[in-house]
């Protein structure tokens, strides 16, 4: 008794952490696909379906205004040309003679940019000279007829849509692997799509080694539209490789011997998309081609296409679907033919009469409802008569000889349909390898399953066998969080690289003495290869196990953490692990990869102006003339605007404000040293600060000491002039407007720049302690601002005094002065007025 | 918000889901059953017309990873899938087959045997169609354990026949098994479908019991009833039992026949083509030919030196004889634009040579007397032979150059 499933498979483990970039990125700026917020409706009336809940609702409008603004010659061009004459869109008024034949369209042109402007908005009224206009011309206006323009747009954006939800163009994938021709060599061949279109054919030498690497530059064809599929097999020591474009299909041959040249054979083209094509692992140049119309055929490099069958419907039930795939079976005659609702084989030399059914979905097979046909492969690398067959739940491997009736079964729970297969065989008394892959997703399952074994005694078929687990590989995606540390909008570009759908898969076995290695090959749409090994473990020394890895943390990024200073917050047993993972090599491919990635399309182009804003749809032109009565204000702001336009520079603030709030920078700027502190740590230099600090208090003690001894000196010769100025009415206003720190007003030329009191200009900002009062005290600055020599004394004298006083007198201004002052004052000045307080005062 | 309750339940389930998938692709069983344990909450409200519900997707990853684990033992097997039957009444049968298929594989022979009797027992509600077919698959796998026993008893009795010593009630015993195995097995038969494994035991229990009728009218119903699925090991299985029962030549040939129309390329083609070959009658020499022409076209008997031994002689034959060249030609008609490269190509000759000398000799001898002596195989592979001073290569050389004009004939 043997059962369907179970026993133990070989065990493959994956030998790196994640999948590492095999071959420099693909150059050239790749552009995102389309994406479903491209052409589904945002906004209000999305709202209102979502809360009707019905399905996506396409942009219908957006799509076909988009074409009348991109083509307007294909949309509008014979009436245009005729009316142009007669349509005028200027500002200034017409001139008489033209009244009579032109009409002016400016007032129509601002009401469809009011609307646009106010998009979205839920009072939009409707215009009513929009609807008078469209009314009138939407019969004529048009260079197509707007109902049949509309039904193609229309058509091809309902097509967008089935594409975004299940793209089926890439099945079978467009990367192939030719193997070197005996197992001993090392060096293969990888072929692949690249270039900016996915239109250049390349053939790249691989070296197989610890890590493998291309040699050499590969051999490259440019072909006439984007590389859908790469299809290769072995046959008499050749391989021959098919390459799939929408409708160009073409095959090449490519000599077993290392080094020698690929040489196109032939190319065919097709009035309709080709849905797929197979290279025939029996007869060289023999190929089976199918197109989106239904038709099959079988493709000899010598004698030319031969039709084999030509069915626009479906085989065993109806099925919307134009898809159509052919592969090859054991008899070289024979050809498989496919569609969403089964198999069927078809005898190429009498294709009407000869066919049988191979597989149907249906209940024979177990077939969920709605279940189709994704990817038909013929495994007869592993059993001559064997095929596989997936569908987005299942796969299935069937066998020729009992048709319809699956061998295998296994749901497989992908996310996504399985779009490429991929198909390593065993040896004798060893399990067949077969790689799953999907698009959107990116993921890949390796099952393991073992054929039948003729029994020669018995004469007996049994059933395959499926063995171990299926085993999960890495994604592209994956290995995001191996990467080093990005800026958030370099990481977003890099997600979105990554991320991109795969559109191929292929994969080599590495025989390298007693260790045997799988590697992997993907290929994502922006046409990146990577790469993945997995080793064979019955040939590796116990490893540590892989029960229960943890997965490495986003961000962190074990690869690049030498094994030494591993971070200590991970798991030993994942520390572990991930020091068998280690490799320098991969993590300098990850950095190469990077830079050269960074280099080629990372940065979009820089323009050399500025960038621009239309306000034409932010004010109608109405809106934008000038008011009848300006103000001086007005009239300053808008010379302003305009100066900075000329410039091309930016308008900072708005000035000159109004009165200053009252708590602004100044609390929080200079005299506090803790927030001073404070900053200068943030900004990192905080041991400049200290220093700086040290010796500015030094300096500041020396030089308010030097002061004092002048002062005192002058005390005493001047003492009875200083009484006769008893006015204090001056000094206050003085000292209000000094105090206040309100800056001069400033000229209106120089928005830009906003003096700061206290922060000199480019400055450290830790110097400004208190400038304000030493300003305040220095005799230069006192004179600078126009006092007279005989008052300045008085006015220094004052100020000392109401420096260090209590705030016991009512100043007017005291209480934004003293919150200005005191600080500083008891901080720094405290060693020069502390003598002076003794001494007696002069009255109040 | 009880709705957006439900969204949210509904999301986490889904979340869950794929943690758990993820875990156990990854292998992390352990992780994987952490999983579980959260995902067993979503039993509360399963009120899903899906496709698998919960409970069934609990069975079913419950059973992967205890199958899985490292710590896991036959005793927490048993007792996890006693709680999956418990779960769901529809399941009830799967369950239980499942279980037993579990406790064979561990070698637990008459537990599982328990388990499937107990399962049998088991009755709700109205029987469904599917619930029948489930019943009626139990009870074959039951009978297929009593012809285990049946047969475990058998070598004994006949080891011990050996001696000269019976014993009546290990006699006795497998009689009652044998009933008891019959009854399940006969039932099962009589469904359309692939039922290998059970008509082989059953067809064994008839034979030592000396029921050949009942054997063969089993046999020709598995094979020859339009309901079954066209079963190639259906015909296999009759010829072998025609064959031990020393039938005669024709029905022989008849099965063969059918077996040769289903599958071309099947092992049992060289047996027929030798009785074929053998035969007295043109019309069936006639058919050997065909047959082993039809069957070297497939991939898999590229290498076969038999089939090529085969087809050589009998060409050899008609060319000898020089009757039936038509013969040859009309097969050929058919083959000529894609045999040469498919199976007489240069690069072939020099692997064929390197590799197999003697499955190049046989196709050597095709490849003379269907493309001439100029063709690139023969050609290779001779001067080789005769640069190796083998002799059957040079009598090989004589032999194609002499009859070269029955090329020409066959091509023309």
């Amino acid at each position: 008794f043997v059962p369907h499933r179970g026993g133990t498979g070989e065990s493959w483990e994956p030998a790196d952490a994640a999948a590492v970039p095999f071959l420099p990125p693909n150059a050239g700026c790749w552009v995102p696909s389309l994406a479903p917020q491209d052409i589904l409706y945002r906004g209000v009336l999305r709202r209102k379906l979502r809360a009707g809940k019905s399905g996506a609702a396409l942009d219908f409008a957006k799509q076909l205004g988009h074409f009348f603004v991109d083509h307007p010659e294909d949309a509008f061009g014979s009436l245009g040309r005729l009316l142009h004459k007669n349509f005028y869109l200027g500002n200034s008024k017409l001139r008489r003679e033209a009244r009579g034949s032109t009409i002016r369209m400016t007032a129509l042109m601002e009401e469809i940019d009011r609307l646009e402007a106010r998009r979205g908005c839920p009072r939009q009224h409707l215009a009513s000279r929009l609807r008078w206009f469209s009314h009138l011309c939407r019969d004529w206006l048009f260079e197509v007829p707007l109902g049949l323009l509309a039904d193609c747009v229309h058509e091809e954006l309902l097509l967008q849509w089935a594409g975004l939800l299940f793209d089926d163009s890439p099945t079978g994938g467009a990367l192939a692997w030719l193997p070197p021709e005996d197992m001993g060599a090392r060096t293969g061949r990888l072929v692949y799509p690249g270039g900016q279109a996915m239109n250049h054919l390349y053939f790249q030498d691989v070296v197989l080694e610890e890590l493998p690497h291309a040699r050499g530059s590969p051999a490259q064809f440019e072909l006439n539209g984007r590389i859908r599929q790469v299809t290769a097999a072995r046959v008499d020591g050749e391989d021959f490789v098919g390459v799939r474009s929408d409708y160009h299909c073409g095959v090449w041959r490519v000599p077993g011997r290392a080094g020698a040249a690929p040489t196109a054979l032939q190319v065919i083209r097709t009035c309709v998309p080709a849905s797929c094509l197979t290279v025939s692992p029996h007869l060289p140049g023999e190929l089976a081609v199918c197109t989106q119309s239904g038709a099959i055929y079988l493709w000899s490099v010598e004698t030319g296409l031969q039709r084999l069958r030509h069915d626009p419907q479906t085989m065993f039930f109806r099925d919307p679907s134009s898809w159509r795939w052919s592969d090859f079976t054991a008899h070289p005659r024979v050809l498989s033919c496919a569609d969403r609702t089964g198999l069927q084989c078809l005898d190429a030399r009498a294709p009407e009469r000869c066919h049988f059914d191979l597989f149907k979905v249906g209940e024979e097979a177990g077939c969920q409802q709605g279940e189709r046909v994704v990817l038909p492969m013929y495994l007869g690398r592993a059993h001559p008569s064997q095929h596989l067959v997936t569908t987005q739940f299942s796969m299935y491997v069937l066998d020729e000889r009992l048709p319809r009736v699956p061998m295998l079964k296994w749901a497989h729970m992908m996310k996504a349909p399985p779009l490429f297969a991929h198909l390593t065989p065993g040896g004798p008394g060893r399990s067949h390898k077969v790689l799953l892959g999907a698009s959107p997703t990116q993921e890949l399952l390796l099952l393991q399953y073992r054929g039948e074994k003729w029994s020669s005694g018995g004469g007996g078929q049994s059933a395959c066998q499926l063995v171990g687990p299926p085993q999960k590989l890495h994604s592209v995606a994956g290995c995001l969080q191996h990467l080093p540390t990005q800026l958030p909008h370099r990481h977003h570009l890099l997600q979105q690289r990554l991320g991109t759908p795969a559109a191929g898969l292929a994969a080599a076995l590495q025989e390298d003495g007693p260790q045997e290695s799988l590697l992997v090959f993907q290929l994502s749409e922006a046409g990146d290869v990577f790469c993945q090994r997995l080793t064979h473990k019955a040939a590796r020394p116990p490893a540590p196990t892989s029960g229960d890895e943890g997965t490495a943390a986003p961000g962190s990024s074990p690869l690049f953490d030498a094994p030494a200073s591993s971070p200590p917050g991970l798991g030993s047993e994942e520390e572990e692990e991930e020091q068998t993972f280690y490799f320098p090599a991969v993590a300098l491919r990850y950095r190469r990869w990077l830079k050269a990635l960074s280099k080629g399309c990372g940065e979009p182009p820089r323009h050399a102006w500025p960038p621009t804003l239309s306000q034409k749809r932010l004010f109608t032109r109405k809106e934008l003339e000038a008011p009848a009565g300006t103000s001086a204000l007005h009239e300053q702001a808008r010379q302003r605007l305009r100066q900075a336009m000329r410039e091309g520079g930016r308008i900072q603030r708005w000035d000159p404000p109004a009165p200053q709030p009252p708590a602004l920078p100044e609390p929080a700027e200079g005299p506090d040293p803790l927030s001073a502190r404070l900053t200068a740590a943030w900004s990192g230099d905080w041991c400049q600060w200290w220093e700086e600090r040290t010796s500015f208090n030094m300096a500041q003690r020396q030089r308010a000491l030097r002061e004092r001894r002048r002062r005192q000196k002058r005390a005493r010769g001047r003492r009875s002039l200083s009484a006769s100025f008893t006015s204090s009415l001056t000094y206050q206003s003085e000292l209000s407007e000094l105090s206040d720190g309100v800056p001069p007003p400033l000229s209106p030329g120089c928005p830009a720049v906003l003096p700061r009191e206290g922060s000199p200009p480019g400055g450290t900002p830790l110097a400004s302690p208190a400038p304000h009062e030493e300003a305040l005290l220095s005799s230069q600055s006192l004179r600078c601002r126009g006092i007279p020599k005989e008052r300045r004394k008085t006015l220094r004298d004052y100020l000392a005094v109401w420096a260090e006083s209590p705030p016991e007198p009512p100043e007017p201004p005291g209480s934004q002065a003293s919150q200005l002052c005191i600080p500083s004052s008891q901080s720094q000045l405290s060693s020069a007025s502390q003598p002076r307080r003794k001494r007696p005062r002069m009255g109040f | 918000s009880s709705h957006e309750h439900k969204l949210n339940f509904k999301k986490s389930k889904e979340v869950c889901l794929s943690y758990i998938q993820d875990a156990m692709l990854q292998k992390q069983w352990k992780r994987a059953a952490e999983f579980l344990t959260f995902y067993t909450e979503s039993l509360e409200k399963d009120f899903s017309t899906q496709y698998m519900g919960p409970s069934e997707m609990i069975w079913r990853i419950g059973t992967e990873i205890l199958c899985h684990h490292s710590h896991s033992s036959m005793k927490e097997f048993n007792s996890f899938t006693e709680q999956m039957k418990t779960l769901g009444v529809k399941r009830y049968l799967k369950v239980c087959l499942e279980h037993a298929f579990h406790l064979l594989c561990n070698g637990l022979i008459d537990e599982a045997y328990q388990n499937l009797s107990l399962a049998e027992s088991w009755r709700f509600g109205e029987q469904t169609a599917i619930q029948d077919k489930e019943m009626k698959l139990i009870q074959a796998y039951r009978g297929l354990l009593d012809y285990y026993s049946w047969s475990k008893q058998k070598t004994i009795l006949l080891e011990h026949g050996q001696d000269g010593f019976e014993d009546l009630s290990v006699e006795r015993e497998m009689h009652s098994c044998f009933r008891k195995a019959a009854v399940n097995l006969k039932e099962i038969i009589k469904i359309p479908g692939v039922w290998d494994l059970f008509v082989k035991c059953y067809v064994d229990l008839l034979e030592f019991y000396g029921d050949h009728n009942e054997a063969r009218q089993v046999l020709n119903e598995y094979a020859y009833n339009s309901k079954f699925p066209a079963n190639p090991n259906a015909h296999v299985y009759l010829y072998q039992f025609l064959k031990r029962h020393g039938e005669s030549k024709k029905s022989l040939i008849s099965a063969l026949k059918i077996l040769h129309d289903i599958v071309p390329s099947h092992e049992l083609m060289i047996d027929f083509n030798t009785m074929l070959q053998k035969s007295k009658k043109r019309k069936k020499r006639r058919l050997g030919l065909e047959v082993i022409f039809a069957a070297l076209d497939y991939a898999g008997w590229k290498e076969n030196v038999k089939a090529w031994s085969c087809l050589a002689r009998q060409v050899k034959q008609i060319v000898i004889s020089e009757k039936h060249l038509d013969w040859i030609k009309q097969e050929w008609n058919s083959r000529k634009d894609w045999w040469p490269a498919f199976h007489f190509s240069r690069y072939l000759a020099k692997r064929n040579w390197q590799e197999n000398e003697s499955l190049s000799y046989e196709k050597a001898v095709v490849a003379g007397i269907l493309l001439g002596k100029d063709c690139k195989y023969f050609k290779y592979v001779s001067h080789q032979g005769c640069k190796a001073q083998v002799k059957r290569f040079r009598t090989l050389k004589k032999f194609v150059n002499k009859h070269n004009p029955v090329y020409l004939r066959i091509s023309g």
